[in-house]
This record gives C-alpha cells, structure tokens and sequence, in this order.
C-alpha cells in the first residue's frame, strides 16, 4: 500500500504513450459521440476545437476506421462508431475503476492489514481493538496472537505489516509508536504478611522465590526484569519458568514464591499488591519495520495507544538518570 | 552446526550478532554468521584508520598539540583537560588501547577520510566506509535525539529508532568478513606491526578476551560501541601457533548501558568460532 515504485522511467513512458492516450482519445471521442458537436465537446472537455479535431483524426488513424461523418453542419457517428462507442464506454468506466482502487490503496483505504498482538495483552484489549481500528480505517484488520520474538521474526520477512510489541528489543530496524508503560505488582498467597500491606518493597521480597517467565522466550526482559530486582535489594532464592499464568498462580499459592503481575484482573484467589515506586514496568508499543508506514498501520497504532490507555497504561515518562561508564567509549 | 551454536549463544545473551572468524595461515578454513551483512563499525572504525596511517608517508615521530577545541570522550586525550603534544604514534597508541576519540579524530583529521577509504579499496574492501570521525558521530546523536538529551536519551527506545549513527547504510560501516580480511593484512604486513601491538594492549578485558581466561593465549583486539552496539574485531593466538581473526557485530535488545552478559557473548562466540576452526 505504499506509494508505487516506479524504478524504469523508459517503460512507466511506454506505458503512458500506449494506454493513456488511447484511453484520452477514446474520452474525446466519447464527448463529440455525446454532444454530436465538436464546439460543444470541445467546451465540455475545457479544450479548444482544433486539438480535438486532431485527436478524433489519430484515433481514426489508430484504429484505421472511419468513427464519424462530418460535413459543414452535422457530426454523425459510422457503424463502426456506434459499436466503438460501447466498448468504448466499458474502457474508460474500467479506467475509472482501476484508479478509483488504486486511490484506495493509496490511501490506506483497501487491502488488509496483518497485525501482531502479544498473547497477554487480554481478552479485552483485543476486543476493545477490533472496533477501534474499525472506526479509523476501512481495510481489514487480520490479528494474530504471537509473542514478541515471533513478531520481529514476522515483521522482518513482511508476513505481518505491524506488531505489538514488548520492550525490549532491536528497534534499529523498526519505527515505533508511542511507548506505554504498565507498573506491575506481586501476587502472594492471600495470607502472607505482606498481603495487607499497602504496597511492597522489592526488598521485602527476599526469602521467596519469583515465578517468571521462560527465559528463552525473551531473554532480554527476563535479564531485566532481574537486574531491577537485584538493584533494590530482592535477591531470589529461586527464579521458577512459568509458561502460563494458571502454572505461575499454582507455585505461587503453593507457598514461597510471588509472580508478577500488571494488577489488570488478577486472579481472586491471590493477594495482588503493587510494588512502591514502579520498579518494574512493561513497556509496550506498536512497531512496524522503518520506511513501511500506511495509513492502515497508522490507524493501528493510534488504535492500539487508545485501548491500552484505556486500560490504564500510562506514557512513558521520563528516565532514571543514567551514568554510562568509560567501556561505552562514546560517552564523557 | 557451530553457526548455530553462535546464534543461540548470541540469542541467549539477549542481542542479534553477525561474526566471521578466519584462521590466518588457512584462509579457506573460516565460519560464518551473517558474515556479510553490513553493520555499524562504531570505534572499530580506528583500526582502518590506522591502516592507513602507516600506509601513509607521514612521520609518525612527528607530534602535534591538541588544544582545548579537540574531540571528547571518557578515555585518553578525550577525558584530559588540557592541551597535549604527542607524537602520531602515540596518538595511534591512545586511538586503539583505550579507544581515545581525541587522538582518533586527530589522526582522521591528518590524514582525511579519503585517504581511508582509498586504502580501504586498495585492500579490496568495498563494503567498508568511513564518512564519519568519532566527534561526527557524537553530534548527529545528539542532533537526532532532539528533544531529549543524552545520555539517559540514548536509553529511550523511540530515541534510538531514529539515530543515523545506528543505521548502517548512514555511517561508518563494514562487515564481520571485510574487517578480519583488514585484520589478516594487518598481521602480515611488517608495516601494520605497531598496530599489532596497540591492540594486543588494549585494556578492555569484557568482550573478546573474556572468552579466552587463558595466560598462554594472547588476544589482540578493537572494540566499538554505540547505544545498544557491542563489537570488537581482533586476533586470538594460541602457543602451538594457531592464529585466528575474529570480528564480531552485536546489538542488544535492551537498551541499558551497562549489559555485562552482551560484552561476554562476544567472547563466548569467538571461542565457539575458533574451537571450531581448531
């Protein structure tokens, strides 16, 4: 749906020559068939007569039949030009067609668009999606359920258009939409001390082990994600791999164990308790690869922002100060 | 078999790495991850630039001042405060073992960016540029980043999906298999033998050394680094005489600077590499 790329200038010209002004004469004939009058015609197409006498004679010439008689007073159409005129009419309605499509398409407003969503993104979020990119955009909105790494994979070989995305990943590649951030908590067994309390310290947390997800499938959050721990003072006794949100629950009310979560429903049999001043976030963004922006993908985006916010995710904002150090060679 | 060892060790220290290893005395034995994929060169760009001062006629006893209007950077001549004489190899010196911008962009202003590239094509090495020196690099970062500001901007994820610094086709660049071809000129040409040994003292111990923690094998190396780039390009030497280049081209998923795991991948897969080669 971007804009075409026409890369050989000496037959986009071959083309025009043939098909246009075939198609220019075509409509010139069309008026004078019409009006049954080269001034009136003349006027109706804004050009003056003496060129549109010329066209009507090269497409004679063209096609090598008579298409009209004329004398001082009256323009006529032959037989030949009666049965031209209709296919005539077809040729130029399907021109009208064909452009009106390729407008269309020019403008984001034809076609499909493949979109990534993350699997826990939630029910809601993709129902909430589906009508809020419905109401920006006309084309057809195909979604498909894959994480972030098989996203990336799908966006580099063009069998999806646009994703949803979890940080962090390659962006060198990629334009992004706004970055959202969701603050996420613990779950505890309901009667863990720290249950009742208002929010938890990651520090608090030392002694219990963390259900988080599998390492392979994100390496680089999973790093994160303990590195955040480790930078407030929660050390895990145990990091246990949980695939699915039931198997993480299930450690977790076993005992010993908390597992993040972002607070949106969280299970009614688990306590739920934010963590104090956010260390942990999920940044989320629509992502789609560098110099393939369409309307479409404009519209997901915008539609994807809409619904998360609604949410309640947040923008991102600000940063912690950073002190690169000298092994980052560029930094002073 | 081993490429995909590479990639998996690349993949599990959370970055994309294209890497290409040579041994030096059988050129055909050699191992290949997206080898020729082009890649941002960032500080490793110093090396074909010390290709081509000691291709050149300068003196490089010669000294030259670097006043107060000089490049920056945190390392060498970069970090000092105030003005400095030193001699064009020891200029080179700085510009590899502690990756001195200063002195690097000092020795690129000598000697133009010209004058590289014509060196880099004498050596046959087509998909390697230099465009920029290190200062050049510093203020388009700065420039693209607008509004925000570096350094924490140079974390922020929409930031660096638009620095030209980290595009490839915009900035210094090569590839894995063009720098170990610069890598096996360099040791065999008895005029690159001071470049030899500036990048045996270099004193990063995190990537590519990390990977060999053995007292009788000796690493030579350059490293370059940029927001979420980690590479080095050098040469592993074993005591029964095996010679091995290696260059490796990483980026990291996440944006932090301080990402111990994607300096050491560097070593790990060079060794996964040249065990391979051995």
């Amino acid at each position: 749906m971007s804009k075409s790329d026409i890369t050989t200038p000496a037959i986009s010209e071959q083309l025009s020559s043939l098909l246009v002004d075939l198609l220019r004469h075509l409509r010139h004939f069309l008026a004078v068939a019409e009006e049954l009058h080269f001034g009136r015609a003349a006027a109706r197409l804004h050009m003056s007569q003496p060129p549109l006498s010329q066209s009507i004679q090269r497409l004679e010439r063209e096609l090598g039949v008579r298409l009209l008689d004329r004398d001082a007073r009256h323009v006529a159409l032959t037989d030949a030009g009666r049965q031209i005129l209709t296919e005539a009419r077809g040729l130029l309605a399907g021109e009208d067609r064909l452009r009106a499509l390729a407008g269309r398409f020019r403008h984001g407003e034809a076609g499909s668009l493949r979109a990534g969503v993350p699997p826990d993104l939630g029910g809601r979020a993709v129902a909430a999606l589906l009508p809020a990119f419905r109401h920006r955009s006309p084309v057809d909105l195909k979604l498909r359920e894959i994480g972030t790494a098989e996203q990336l994979r799908a966006l580099a070989d063009r069998s999806l258009d646009v994703g949803v995305l979890r940080f962090p990943f390659d962006v060198s590649w990629l334009s992004l939409g706004p970055v959202l951030t969701s603050p996420l908590g613990v779950l505890l067994p309901r009667d863990h001390p720290l249950a009742t309390a208002p929010d938890v310290r990651l520090a608090d947390l030392n002694g219990l082990a963390l259900v988080l997800f599998p390492r392979t499938t994100a390496p680089a959050l999973h790093d994160e994600v303990l590195t955040t721990c480790a930078r407030h003072g929660y050390t895990p006794t145990d990091v246990h791999q949980a695939g699915n949100p039931e198997f993480a629950l299930g450690l977790v009310l076993a005992g010993g164990a908390v597992a993040l979560h972002d607070g949106i429903t969280p299970p009614p049999d688990a306590a739920w308790r934010p963590l104090r001043g956010n260390p942990i976030l999920w940044r989320t963004s629509a992502a789609w690869p560098r110099g393939r922006r369409t309307p479409a993908v404009t519209a997901f985006a915008d539609a994807v922002t809409e619904v998360l916010t609604a949410q309640g995710m947040r923008h991102a904002e600000g940063t912690l100060p950073r002190y690169p150090r000298p092994a980052a060679e560029y930094l002073s | 078999m081993t490429a995909a060892r590479v990639r998996a060790a690349f993949a599990d220290a959370g970055v994309t790495g294209k890497l290409h290893a040579v041994d030096l005395d059988h050129p055909d034995r050699e191992l290949s991850v997206g080898a020729d994929d082009p890649v941002v060169l960032a500080s490793v760009f110093k090396v074909p630039l010390l290709v081509a001062l000691h291709h050149s006629t300068h003196d490089l006893t010669a000294r030259i001042t670097l006043d107060h209007d000089r490049s920056t950077g945190p390392t060498g001549v970069g970090g000092m405060l105030d003005p400095v004489t030193m001699s064009l190899r020891d200029l080179a010196y700085l510009a590899i073992t502690v990756s001195d911008n200063a002195a690097a962009d000092a020795l690129v202003d000598l000697i133009g960016l010209d004058d590289i590239n014509h060196t880099l094509d004498e050596l046959h090495l087509s998909h390697t540029r230099i465009v920029h020196r290190a200062r050049d690099f510093m203020r388009t970062m700065a420039e693209d980043a607008v509004p925000a500001e570096p350094p924490a901007a140079l974390t922020d994820p929409v930031v660096l999906s638009r620095l030209r610094a980290l595009d490839p086709t915009r900035t210094n660049r090569g590839t894995a298999r063009d720098l170990t071809t610069l890598l096996r000129h360099v040791w065999q040409h008895e005029a690159c033998a001071p470049i030899r040994r500036n990048m045996a003292l270099q004193v990063w111990p995190h990537r590519l050394a990390s990977g060999f923690p053995f007292d009788d094998v000796r690493v030579a190396g350059k490293t370059g680094t940029l927001p979420t780039i980690r590479n080095e390009i050098g040469v592993v030497e074993y005591p029964d005489g095996g010679r091995y280049a290696v260059a490796v081209f990483t980026r990291s998923a996440s944006t932090a600077f301080t990402l111990p795991p994607a300096d050491a991948v560097i070593g790990t897969a060079a060794r996964l590499a040249i065990e391979h080669l051995r």
